[in-house]
């Protein structure tokens, strides 16, 4: 067949070009097919696209808001939200040796030139280590927590291996402050020292760390103390410096510090001596000031009844030891000028009728025999006397409940006193103290300690000493300030110290109705210009609540008035104007 | 024919779905690109939020508490207040006026309460009587009025108390006008009632003294009269007010010409000691 039809075509030359032409026509037509399934093809598949896009399609990182604003640690702020600490993301300086590619030299410049580049931004820097970093040519971290500013510096370097990679990290803007509530998160995230620690679980919880954990920490209070505190400190030389605010009713800690202090911005060095806190966590005689625990106690037992009631002033011998006062008071002095004038003799003869069971009971009810109750892991445990009998737990030896009484023979931290001093005038309930805003409807249940009565006769007798007595340079006017001194020579080898002291002023304001107590502690204060060549707390820690209250009580809601105080008329006639009979 | 209809019939049905389809989906796409732009939306509030608070973290870092110390040792040098700077009640802020000398400018009052604030003063003694001289007549001598002369009760001044800071507070526009009596405050109006009564009586002369009040506050005490109610009461007030008006306005009128508006509000009071 096909030879048939080969052979009529050669015969006619019109059958050829009629087959040529037929087959050109399929040709075409086969192609325009193809063109047109191409078409449809591409046609097809975006409109199944559009559709998937438009009916079936979600963004594939699709995240709430509120996730997506989650912070990898929460927020702590003071009771006034201001932010103490919150997760920022800073930038951090690395040095990525292959940003140049395999091979060669990771830095245009030499090692040497980038490294003295960069102390000249950053003066803190060490130049040595830095070179050494450069030329490992492994990738590290050279700074973490860069300023902006500073990273448009190093960008200007014109160094590719220096990047800049923006990390969440903790951050603190107040930045020292309250460093020792706070502590600080070390590269890896983990919380120490402070509430950083204790609040970790709670932090990093996703239910709870997108909103701020609020503390007592008032910051304008807490900065006003470790300015006050560091300024007593420079005055006088002291080694260091403690101090606490406590609201005196619910225990809650408006202000805490311990000088020297650290930055916990600084995560790389924070872990150093520094993080020591002296409030919660050393232990000290703190002298004096226990003075007004003893006869409070005494009062309240109904041992100490008539305040006019005068007892000896000469040094008292018990066993071999003798007890002296700093002065001679002259022949007999009563239980207010007892006070005023710190008299340990007269102390430890009340202290001796009131004996020692109630005494130690006293004590013991205000936690002195325990760790002081604050949230914060570092909590020192106190030198609690040893009793006679069993293990030490019985009563204690006379001479035992003497020295205790003036507050020797017995080291507790300051946190131990504020809490008793805020049981002493608040009416007599002890109440533990706190990290946490409390509140006020539902504050933590205390223990009766002293009578009110006993608290109301406690609060004249305090403002009787800043009035009268050793307290009188922290006497702010308007602010009806009471407290007690006290200077305690420290322990060394060999006895105590008689130029290394402990000079402490626990205070409570306004004394009519006491809102807060304000301790202050010096260690090792020297005798200066400033503080008239004296080194006893009457001249340097009392002088540093003198100008600590005024700043702080109107921010408290304390306001000053001057025409307003607490009645002591009734024990002032009971006050000769010397220094005592 | 039958055919055809049901032909048109269904292609009508099949029409209709292609119709429903298409909005359908025209819908949908609305739908998601509404939600897209949601997302956006949200992907830029997280961008804003994260720059505020990185701008918050910033100025709160450069206005810490030591830096605020740093720059007002160095800058400003401001100071705590002292107790003198702090007033601890509204007493001690009433303390600070000055009583008005023999030939004192007149003080500018813009003080004023509404009547109901006003009401609640009751401060009865001496306005009562000063307004009893004034409004009412000795004749009125209703025993059943008596007690409005008696002092408050101690809860009375206890709101009263309560009350005047609310009432200093009040602010209200100087009227010019004697007739605008209403807007005024309290003692301008027994003021004005008073001026106006002396206008009557003494042809006009503004210079009633408070001292001569004072004498009459005796007899008020014993007789007050609807006076002796307009500290007391609302309803009192206004009538006081009331009554006093038309003199008051007419004694304005025809004090306008020597002495500003304002001044004329408390001519009566202007000897007061």
């Amino acid at each position: 067949m096909n030879s048939l039809t080969a052979s009529a075509a050669i015969a006619t030359g019109r059958v050829q070009l009629a087959n040529v032409r037929q087959n050109a026509l399929v040709t075409a037509r086969v192609r325009a097919l193809w063109i047109m399934v191409l078409f449809i093809f591409a046609s097809l598949t975006a409109c199944v696209r559009i559709a998937q896009l438009g009916l079936f399609e979600q963004t594939p990182e699709r995240t709430s808001l509120a996730e997506a604003l989650l912070p990898s640690r929460g927020e702590i702020t003071d009771r006034n939200g201001i932010a103490l600490a919150r997760a920022f993301a800073s930038y951090s300086l690395w040095f990525n040796p292959k940003a140049m590619g395999e091979g060669g030299a990771p830095l245009v410049k030499t090692p040497e030139e980038v490294a003295r580049a960069l102390v000249g931004i950053f003066p803190d820097a060490d130049y040595a280590d830095l070179v050494t970093r450069l030329k490992a040519g492994k990738p590290c971290y050279l700074r973490r927590r860069v300023l902006p500013e500073d990273a448009n510096k190093v960008f200007a370097l014109g160094e590719p291996a220096l990047e800049f990679p923006r990390e969440e990290q903790r951050f603190y803007p107040q930045g020292s402050l309250a460093a020792h509530v706070l502590g600080y998160v070390d590269e890896a995230g983990k919380g120490h020292v402070g509430m950083e620690q204790v609040l970790e679980p709670r932090l990093l919880d996703p239910a709870w760390r997108g909103t701020p954990t609020a503390l007592s920490i008032d910051a304008r209070a807490q900065g006003a103390l470790e300015d006050e505190l560091g300024r007593g400190m420079m005055e006088t030389m002291a080694k260091g410096a403690a101090g606490v605010i406590l609201d005196a009713d619910s225990g809650e800690v408006i202000a805490l510090a311990s000088l020297p202090s650290f930055n916990p911005n600084r995560s790389d060095l924070a872990y150093n001596d520094l993080v020591f806190n002296r409030v919660s966590n050393q232990v000290y005689e703190l002298g004096s000031t226990f003075k007004p625990i003893t006869i409070a106690s005494a009062i309240d037992a109904g041992v100490v009844t008539d305040l006019s009631v005068r007892y000896p002033a000469h040094p008292l011998q018990v066993g071999k030891f003798t007890i002296h006062d700093s002065h001679d008071f002259g022949a007999s002095l009563n239980v207010p000028e007892a006070l005023i004038h710190s008299s340990n003799v007269v102390t430890a003869q009340v202290a001796d009728k009131l004996g020692p069971v109630a005494l130690k009971r006293t004590m013991e009810q205000l936690g002195m025999n325990e760790r002081p109750t604050i949230e914060l892991p570092a909590r020192g445990f106190p030198l609690w006397p040893h009793g006679g009998g069993e293990g030490g737990k019985g009563d204690w030896a006379r001479l035992t409940t003497m020295t205790v009484s003036y507050g020797h023979g017995i080291a507790v931290t300051p946190l131990h006193l504020a809490s008793a001093y805020a049981a002493l005038v608040n009416g007599g309930i002890w109440r533990p103290a706190t990290l946490y805003k409390v509140d006020p409807a539902h504050l933590a249940p205390g223990r009766r300690v002293f009578q009110a009565s006993t608290s109301a006769r406690i609060r004249q007798l305090l403002r009787m000493i800043v009035v009268d007595g050793t307290g009188r340079k922290a006497d702010a006017p308007g602010f009806r300030v009471g407290g007690k001194t006290g200077s305690a020579e420290k322990p060394g080898s060999g006895g105590y110290r008689k130029t290394s002291l402990i000079a402490t002023f626990a205070a409570a304001f306004p004394m009519d109705k006491p809102r807060y107590v304000v301790i202050v502690m010096l260690d090792e204060p020297q005798a200066t210009q400033q503080t008239s060549g004296q080194r006893t707390a009457a001249w340097n820690a009392a002088p540093i609540v003198g100008r600590l209250v005024p700043r702080i009580g109107p921010m408290l809601g304390v306001v000053p008035d001057a025409h307003h105080d607490v009645d002591i008329s009734d024990l002032s006639p009971l006050v000769g104007s010397g220094e005592g009979e | 024919m039958m055919v055809s209809a049901n032909r048109f019939r269904s292609i009508g049905w099949i029409a209709l779905l292609l119709v429903c389809a298409a909005l359908v989906m025209v819908l949908a796409f609305r739908v998601n690109s509404l939600r897209s732009q949601v997302h956006r939306t949200e992907l830029q509030i997280v961008a804003l939020r994260k720059e505020k608070l990185y701008l918050e973290t910033e100025v709160e870092t450069r206005a810490n508490q030591q830096q605020l110390k740093l720059w007002n040792d160095v800058e400003f040098g401001y100071v705590a207040p002292t107790a003198g700077q702090y007033l601890a009640n509204e007493r001690q802020l009433a303390a600070f006026a000055k009583p008005d000398g023999p030939d004192s400018p007149e003080p500018i009052r813009v003080a004023s309460a509404d009547d109901t604030v006003a009401a609640e003063a009751a401060f009865p003694s001496v306005i009562s009587g000063l307004a009893a001289d004034i409004s009412a007549p000795a004749t009125s001598t209703d025993e059943d009025e008596k007690p409005a002369a008696k002092p408050a009760d101690p809860a009375d001044r206890v709101k009263a108390a309560a009350n005047l800071g609310a009432r200093l507070a009040t602010v209200a526009p100087i009227k010019k006008d004697g007739k605008d009596a209403k807007g005024k405050s309290e003692k301008a109006k027994s003021d004005k009632s008073k001026s106006g009564k002396d206008g009557k009586s003494k042809d006009g002369d503004k210079k009633a003294s408070l001292a001569k009040a004072s004498k009459t506050t005796k007899d008020a005490a014993a007789k007050p009269g609807k006076g002796a109610k307009l500290a007391a009461g609302k309803t009192e007030a206004k009538s006081g007010a009331k009554s006093g008006k038309t003199p008051a306005a007419k004694s304005d009128k025809s004090a306008k010409g020597s002495k500003p508006g304002v001044k004329l509000a408390h001519a009566g009071s202007k000897s007061a000691p």
